[in-house]
């Protein structure tokens, strides 16, 4: 059976949402963002922060800016299909004169999947959000160049998409040829 | 005295009508003709009757002399796509040397003759492949290395793969191994190699 | 009679450096604007090589997944298999006995040196000098894959580590013969040194092409040795310490100028480093003990959580992020690779710059296409 189904099955749980000891930096960011509404969740590793997408390019741009945060350094930009609460953006972030990180989180609804574009900030999120575009479909604004970086263009789907299954194990050429012609 | 020619002196035998063969060879030997076994491929033939008068003298069929040639001179496309590349660059170096084949890696591939394929072709390459495949001149022959190249190997169930470089290009050798040991790529080559020799008898058709 | 001058009139011609190509180290495409030799502007083209490693791990459980590791990273398998094996580890809260993370550690350093030494080998067949640094090179790798041969079956895709440990327990002569290699790395090494690092020819070639500065490098997400290379002081081994890195004593090259010739020079001294890691290694090794966490069921089911582990691979830092939702198999397994990083900030590095110098430039980032790709 397809991940999509097994991952509706019982037994599939979420994790419990830990609040972060004192002192951490979801406090810091409370003190530099006092008025953003986000959630602070203590992971394995980082603390977690989920935004409101609204105030993704002020989180940020923050994040740079500010003295006390300065995440100079954008690790990692990628998407995570959550299914029927919508698609995901994580964000994570390093500091190197501080030498704190964290990860900043972003849900946006499956029918307009429509976030503002970090390639301000940081350049190093030009080619991941090309490559979180062509594969959920989510949409960065103000991005400069939104073309498909891994795969061909006009593909029409969105391969890590949970709903697009995995191909099928053709027998002979003549399937290959037929599935070829059709795209 | 001088006219008598001896069958150890004569050097030549042209293509001469007035030359007979019974004018160059001595008696004894005249008899042992009708014995002679046909003229074969092996060198080795001792009985043979160009062995008795043209000694150091191969004789052959052609298209067992251009596929000889063919074989020991193969120079393969350097192609190398994902991880079975570094493989195939550990069989040409030192330790399981190549060379010694004749194998000489060419970048391009208007001179190469055979394109051994070793990674996993994806649909956006595909065309790129199939494009080298046409620019080598024939013969040419193809070499599936490892299980990607073969039939999608360890990513056949995602759908920008191809599940073979044989749905494009006909292959004539197939690798099994992800990645194949050198051993195993040098016996693909070796069996090319035979392949070439059995498949004489189709040169220029 | 001087012969004046004309004002010629020239246009910028496009140079396909298609996805085959002997100097593009994989299936990577970039389209040069050249005008004359100069390059005016680049353009990467990848995912020649895109097969979907992070999707085929969703829908493989947690042990099958660590072959995708491998594959991802074909030339430093055990530093992409550690990442992920600890990303597993760090969300089950589980904890792995002492000779397994010495042994570890050891099978990853090694593997760091190999991988350098394939980066030897394939920057100096940019230079034009195929042969003889590339046969040195992998005379010395080839010995250290025998090894890792004998210890897990396999010469290039191991997957011998596994979550809680290992696999397997190491061969009897595995210190002894360890050792040996070690000091036989050396003297590779030192051939390699002797070969490029004042060669007047190697020198005018490599310094000053390609110069990334320190902001820069943070900028575009830089990390590993074009990080280092450029001045900053950043070793995820050090900042982040996992496994047994904080008992061990080594020390980080740090370039100045952020060109070609300071990343080469970061990846020499880096082997020299992890030989010395190693040894030590050697010496604080547990004789005996266990090699995986005790109680561990077959099938493993992490609880549901989520975690972004990164380790200091040979080309910078390789990143799991790991979504579980308590089932058999990951529910998102994105991998960071850091080729990935380095190859777009490619432009800015080449443009102004000659086409062979282009090459080397290519060269010093390092590249493996499995991991830009996945």
């Amino acid at each position: 059976m397809s991940a999509a189904q097994e991952h509706r099955e019982p037994g599939a749980k979420e994790a419990p949402i830990v609040p972060p000891p004192p002192g951490s930096i979801a406090d810091k960011f409370k003190k530099v963002l006092p008025d953003v509404e986000f959630v602070a969740n203590q992971g394995v590793l980082d603390v977690i922060i989920t935004v409101p997408r609204q105030d993704i390019p002020r989180v940020m741009r923050t994040a740079k800016d500010d003295p006390r945060l300065a995440f100079d350094y954008l690790r990692c930009l990628c998407g995570v299909d959550q299914m029927e609460q919508g698609l995901e953006v994580v964000y994570h972030l390093y500091s190197f004169k501080h030498a704190h990180n964290v990860t900043i989180k972003t849900l946006l609804p499956s029918d307009d999947p429509q976030v503002a574009t970090v390639t301000t900030v940081w350049n190093g999120a030009l080619w991941h959000e090309r490559e979180t575009h062509e594969m959920f479909g989510i949409v960065f604004e103000g991005h400069p160049d939104l073309r498909p970086l891994l795969l061909e263009e006009d593909l029409g789907y969105y391969p890590l998409l949970k709903s697009h299954p995995l191909a099928e194990i053709e027998e002979s050429q003549e399937e290959f040829l037929r599935e070829d012609g059709k795209q | 005295m001088a006219d008598e020619t001896r069958a150890e002196e004569v050097h030549v035998v042209r293509d001469d009508p007035a030359i007979a063969i019974s004018d160059v060879v001595p008696p004894e030997l005249r008899r042992r003709i009708k014995e002679l076994s046909p003229v074969e491929l092996h060198p080795g033939q001792g009985k043979a009757l160009y062995r008795q008068i043209l000694p150091g003298v191969l004789q052959v069929p052609a298209d067992a002399i251009i596929a000889l040639a063919r074989k020991s001179s193969l120079w393969p496309l350097t192609f190398g796509l994902a991880c079975c590349a570094i493989e195939m660059i550990a069989t040409h170096m030192a330790r399981h040397d190549l060379d010694r084949f004749g194998i000489l890696p060419w970048p391009s591939p208007r001179q190469a003759d055979v394109m051994v394929v070793s990674g996993t072709v994806t649909k956006k390459m595909a065309p790129a492949v199939k494009l080298l495949y046409e620019q080598m001149p024939s013969p040419k022959w193809v070499i599936a290395m490892g299980a990607c190249a073969t039939n999608g190997g360890p990513y056949t169930r995602y759908d920008r793969v191809l599940q073979g470089v044989d749905k494009i290009i006909p292959v004539d050798v197939y690798v099994a191994g992800c990645p194949p040991r050198p051993e195993a790529l040098m016996d693909a080559y070796l069996q090319l190699r035979k392949k070439i020799m059995e498949d004489r008898s189709k040169i220029g058709r | 009679m001087a012969i004046e001058e004309r004002e010629l009139e020239t246009i910028d011609i496009n140079v396909n450096v298609g996805p085959q190509h002997p100097a593009t180290h994989g299936v990577f495409r970039m389209i040069l604007r050249v005008d004359g030799e100069l390059v005016v502007d680049l353009e990467p083209v990848i995912g020649y090589l895109h097969r979907g490693a992070e999707k085929l791990s969703e829908n493989c459980d947690y042990r099958q997944a660590i072959a995708f590791q491998d594959r991802t990273e074909y030339l430093a398998q055990f530093n992409a298999e550690l990442c992920y094996v600890i990303a597993v580890e760090k969300l089950m809260g589980l904890e792995v006995p002492e000779r397994a993370e010495y042994i570890r550690v050891i099978l990853t350093e090694l593997n760091r040196i190999a991988s350098h030494l394939m980066f030897m080998g394939a920057f100096s067949a940019d230079l034009g000098v195929f042969g003889t640094l590339f046969m040195y090179a992998f005379r010395e790798r080839e010995r250290m894959l025998d090894l890792f041969e004998e210890i897990s079956g396999d010469r290039m895709m191991y997957s011998y580590f596994r979550v809680g440990g290992l696999a397997w327990d190491v061969p009897e002569d595995f210190v002894e013969r360890t050792r040996w290699m070690v000091k036989e790395a050396r003297k590779g090494i030192a051939d390699i040194d002797g070969l490029l690092t004042e060669n007047e020819v190697f020198l005018a070639r490599t310094r000053g092409i390609g110069i990334m500065t320190a902001e820069q490098a943070i900028d575009w997400g830089f990390s590993g040795p074009m990080l280092r290379a450029s001045g900053v002081r950043h070793d995820l081994r050090r900042a982040e310490p996992y496994s047994i890195y904080d008992r061990l004593e080594f020390d980080i090259p740090i370039g100045h100028r952020g060109d070609v010739y300071d990343r080469y020079m970061v990846r020499l001294e880096e082997m020299r480093q992890s030989a010395r890691i190693v040894e030590q290694c050697l010496d604080q090794m547990p004789k005996d003990g266990p090699i995986v966490a005790p109680d561990l069921k077959r099938v493993l089911r992490p609880p549901a959580g989520e975690v972004y582990m990164r380790a200091e691979n040979p080309r910078g830092e390789y990143g799991i992020y790991l979504v579980s939702k308590g089932a058999d198999k990951p529910y998102r397994l994105k991998i960071r690779s850091p080729s990935f990083c380095h190859l777009a900030a490619l432009r800015d590095m080449t443009i102004g710059h000659y086409l062979a110098d282009a090459v080397l430039i290519l060269g010093s980032v390092d590249i493996v296409l499995c991991e830009v790709d996945r």
